[in-house]
């Protein structure tokens, strides 16, 4: 993911689905996960060495092992934790939980993010078959319709706003990923139409660069919103 | 000696490779003293950030029974434009390319840093991956609806220039045609029936196309027949179409009566699948994808029948010779597996079920390929969804990680032979003078297919040393091998990766100290692992444990320091003192107790084990145990009931499991919310850093680990207290006066009654 993108991108962690799965792991949204980059040599991969002899002894053997604990703490009523200072974690720099699962506001307004959609799609009908055009403006209705019976959520109808705005500024990979993004983070929602906008990315992209106008020289040429529905 | 460790690291690194001896026995006779075989864990692809390939072919050996590839090892004579093989001694001219080469403007394969390289090549026109779903439709309608999202989701992860096909069965079996045009149309066939190869596609409508050749002239691209058939269809041109398809796809429309399963026709599926390919992509990159929920109840192939009152298959069944289908259904998935690898494809296997679905069965499918195995509880967890978005997942480069269609050669200077590989492969049946007649593993010859591997694939080479005894070592003497793996990087390149190695032979006789000093416990420890669990898929349970003991005290025979008859007197030097402890915990671990798993995770456990490399390998043999506390940063702990303390939080890796547990006192600090006091906020941030060190391996490792989170006394916490070394028990509990640590409730050996007993017997001058 492109630098920049990963303060936009969602970061957050999610518990796993405890009724369909015993122990489901943690659910990590797309933007965590391309964090990473792939396996590392983990920092948890050390091992102590056991008693060479592995003679019976106390269990703190020479060479090794935690301090041992006095008995005392181990049961019985239990007084309050120490105040030691803690140690940070192995990983100090423990991925962001952002956990912003709370609604957030969204001002944007849905035509908003529609009219550069249309736009770019008109764009593209001079070179693209007229049967993926119609389809793609077919699935732009559908977002359209659930946008306003308010079943997108908030990051959803953010994220679609960044989206089309790096698409005004042909940032193609850049709004790619962020497609990519809201099909896994939120698939549920987008499914029926973000492939879609996948498609129109993807045709755009390839469009000879006389057809992409730039957007101030969209004056009474712009297709209105309306045409879509 | 600490610099041989340095040494087994850096090599490790740059040429993934691990031996178990990386100073070599100089005789077959002493080799086989060794007790442990000299052999290696190999990771063909593994992932290295400095290594940029080069864009040329590599300079071949002129002996048409060697071929060897110009490395670092070959003497150079720069003056006369001249290589010898060091494995065949041959001397070759430099291609004319080479003309400028010399001392001071080496080509980069002549360079030792260089003993791990990579070229691009060409190899005919690239062709496009292939991946095609296979989906179980006799699904609960919560868990369909969850797959058809991640399916459809997928779409956006595929490669656009990939070709994408649906097959969907239940009772009968459809092929997808995928056309743009509005009508989708599919291929209905009967799950009960098998076909041949041929019969699917006459009935399919698939005809090779046949393209007249000019002879002596290759294809021009334009001549070429269009690559994609009605069946299998670019992402980019078929996603929109494809993504209406598979949400519009139906539960299996056949009723489930009470007490009965569904009929579900895996076998004529994959069959389908298979044959699909087979006739219209064959050796080119390729992944079935089969996503199941229950287990095979029709048609060849089928794992148990629909009456839910006749149970699956347990162990129990099994070994009193009474699973009535195991036999045949075995033998159908493996004649499938083995024409897919032919064909140069692979099968993954998604099971998601809280019953057992036939993996057991089935696991050829994804062992002999390459395939993936995931087993999870439904399609609607975090476990399956991001495991299978891990399988689209990208390196640095933003490439996909997963390659295709792999062949592994190994060459080996003339001291030593190969007795074979144990991995994700399947045997090319390729003689040599390097093939020893000795099998272990996949024998009888020099080279394997790999057909779907990523950069932790990792493979066991076993060699044998065929030099006599009292043979003189060669002066200055080096062995060598060769690994050369050519395969198709998910950009659709053809690539070659060789990595040479070489090591010093020793003397047994009179060296012993350096071949000691050289062993890697740990590699020996997994190679040693990998055969047992190999021997355990085709012996009796009792019979490798016996064998690995026997191993195990031969190896104490050996190289222990000990007067005889004395075990007090025993000791191991520092390159041995982890290996017994290794094979205590592979012991008791699931590749080789079958006890308390079904048959299904058996093999699902085992076929991870087969393929990770050695860092993964040994997790699993015996879990990594952390401990944090107030006394101290964070730190690794025996894994031993010793380190359950009440005021120590513990966070265990299994590879498989994720487990963070609370020692009884913070549990209790924990249940009076002592972390959301301010002036305890040392206590909140001790609670969370076993998380955050869980997060890095829960956000990376394929497949997803289960996340266990427990505490004293809570019914999870078995997970820990079956793992750790029981050093104290209800038995012992007492005989040393020691109340820290927790007991065990089991009669297993402890690890160090395991100990008593092995020096024992190492010792006694009876054995």
């Amino acid at each position: 993911m492109l630098g920049r993108d990963v303060a936009m991108a969602e970061l957050y962690v999610k518990p796993g689905n405890k009724e369909r799965g015993w122990n489901d792991p943690p659910q990590f949204s797309y933007g965590l996960q391309i964090q990473c980059g792939g396996p590392k040599r983990s920092p948890l991969a050390r091992r102590v060495p056991g008693p060479a002899d592995g003679a019976p002894q106390a269990p703190t053997p020479a060479n090794s092992a935690p301090p041992a604990v006095p008995a005392a703490l181990a049961s019985k009523p239990v007084g309050p934790p120490p105040l030691a200072v803690v140690s940070p974690a192995l990983r100090p720099d423990a991925a962001k939980q952002v956990a912003s699962l709370a609604e957030e506001e969204c001002e944007v307004k849905v035509d908003d993010v529609l009219a550069p959609l249309n736009e770019t799609l008109s764009m593209c009908r001079n070179i693209v078959q007229k049967q993926v055009c119609d389809d793609i403006s077919r699935r732009l209705a559908v977002f359209r319709e659930l946008w306003l019976q308010g079943k997108l959520s908030a990051p959803v109808r953010k994220r679609m706003n960044i989206l089309v705005q790096e698409l005004q500024r042909w940032h193609w990979d850049v709004a790619d990923e962020i497609h990519r993004s809201l099909m896994v983070d939120h698939v549920n929602e987008v499914s029926q139409w973000m492939v879609g906008i996948k498609r129109l990315i993807a045709e755009a992209r390839n469009l000879p660069p006389g057809d992409l106008v730039a957007n101030d020289d969209q004056g009474a040429g712009a297709q209105p919103a309306e045409e879509t529905l | 000696m600490a610099t041989y460790l340095e040494f087994i690291q850096q090599n490790e690194e740059r040429d993934g490779v691990r031996f178990s001896w990386n100073v070599w026995p100089s005789s077959r006779l002493e080799a086989t003293r060794m007790v442990v075989p000299l052999a290696c864990l190999l990771t063909p692809l593994k992932e290295r950030l400095d290594l940029p390939p080069v864009q040329y072919e590599p300079v071949l050996c002129s002996r048409q029974t060697c071929k060897a590839v110009l490395n670092p090892l070959c003497q150079v004579d720069y003056r006369a434009k001249l290589w010898a093989c060091n494995f065949c001694f041959q001397r070759n001219q430099f291609p004319p390319a080479y003309a400028g080469i010399s001392e001071v403007n080496q080509p980069a394969e002549l360079m030792p840093q260089f003993s791990t390289i990579e070229y691009i090549v060409q190899r005919g026109s690239p062709t496009p991956l292939i991946f095609l779903y296979v989906v179980d439709t006799c699904l609960e309608e919560e868990d369909l609806q969850a797959l058809k999202e991640s399916l459809q989701m997928s779409l956006s992860l595929l490669p656009p220039e990939a070709l994408v096909g649906l097959i969907t069965f239940g009772r009968m079996v459809q092929v997808h045609e995928l056309s743009c045009e509005g009508i989708s149309k599919s291929y209905v066939f009967r799950g009960t029936k098998d076909l041949t190869a041929k019969q699917i596609q006459d009935m399919l409508g698939l005809t090779r196309p046949v393209v007249p050749v000019q002879q002596g002239r290759p294809l021009q691209p334009q001549e070429q027949p269009p690559i994609s058939s009605r069946f299998l269809q670019p992402v980019h041109k078929i996603d929109m179409n494809l993504t209406d398809l598979l949400g519009e796809l139906q539960r299996d429309p056949w009723p489930v009566t009470q007490g009965k399963r569904p009929l579900r026709s895996t076998g004529v599926a994959l069959s389908i699948a298979v044959g699909l390919l087979e006739g219209t992509f064959p050796n080119t990159g390729a992944r079935i994808m089969l996503f199941t929920g229950g287990p095979p109840t029709q048609g060849p192939g089928m794992v148990v029948g629909d009456e839910l009152k006749t149970p699956i298959r347990s162990w129990h069944d099994i070994e009193k010779d009474n699973a009535r289908f195991m036999k045949k259904a075995t033998k159908h998935y493996e004649i499938l597996a083995n024409r897919t690898a032919a064909n140069g494809h692979c099968i993954d296997i998604y099971a998601c079920a809280l019953d057992q679905t036939g993996l057991l069965e089935m696991k050829c499918c994804a062992n002999l390929t390459g395939g993936h195995m995931v087993m999870g509880d439904s399609f609607n967890t975090s476990l399956f969804k991001q495991t299978f978005q891990r399988v689209f997942s990208k390196d640095f480069n933003g490439e996909f990680r997963m390659a295709f269609g792999a062949t592994l050669e190994v060459k080996t200077s003339r001291e030593l032979k190969i007795s074979g590989a144990i991995g994700p492969c399947v045997s090319l049946n390729a003689k040599g003078p390097c093939v020893s007649e000795n099998e272990l593993g996949i024998g009888g010859t020099c080279q394997w297919k790999i057909c779907s591997l990523d950069p932790s694939s990792t493979l066991a080479i076993y060699f044998e040393v065929v030099n006599q005894h009292n043979a003189p070592i060669p002066q200055g003497g080096r062995g060598a091998a060769q690994f050369v793996t050519q395969y198709q990087h998910s950009s659709t390149q053809r690539r070659i990766r060789v990595t040479t190695i070489a090591r010093n032979w020793a003397d047994a006789q009179s060296q012993l100290q350096h071949i000691e000093a050289a062993f890697d416990q740990e590699a020996a420890a997994v190679l040693m692992a990998r055969l047992g669990v190999y021997r355990a898929e085709s012996e009796e349970g009792p019979d490798v444990l016996r064998w690995l003991d026997r191993q195990l005290i031969r190896l104490c025979q050996k190289f222990g320091q000990y007067n005889k008859d004395d075990p007090n007197s025993f000791r191991l030097s520092d390159s041995f003192s982890l290996y017994p402890q290794f094979m205590f915990h592979l012991r008791r671990s699931p590749f080789l107790q079958v006890f308390n798993n079904s048959p299904d995770e058996s093999s699902y456990y085992r076929h991870h084990f087969a393929r990770q490399d050695l860092t993964q390998s040994l997790i699993m043999i015996q879990p990594i145990l952390y401990s944090y506390s107030f006394s101290g940063p964070p730190e690794p702990v025996l894994l031993d009931s010793s380190s359950i303390l009440a005021d120590r939080i513990l966070l265990m890796d299994t590879f498989f499991q994720i487990v963070i547990y609370l020692g009884e006192t913070i549990a209790q600090w924990q249940k009076a919310g002592y972390q959301d006091m301010p002036e305890y906020e040392n206590f909140k941030h001790l609670l969370q850093a076993p998380l955050d060190d869980a997060q890095e391996i829960l956000q990376t490792r394929f497949p997803m680990p289960r996340y266990i989170n427990t505490e004293h006394g809570g019914s999870q916490a078995r997970f820990l207290l079956s793992k750790v070394n029981p050093s104290q028990t209800h038995n012992n509990l007492y005989a040393w006066g020691q109340e820290s640590g927790s007991p065990i409730l089991t009669d297993d050996v402890s690890l160090q009654v395991f100990m008593d007993h092995l020096k024992k017997l190492a010792v006694s001058s009876a054995s």
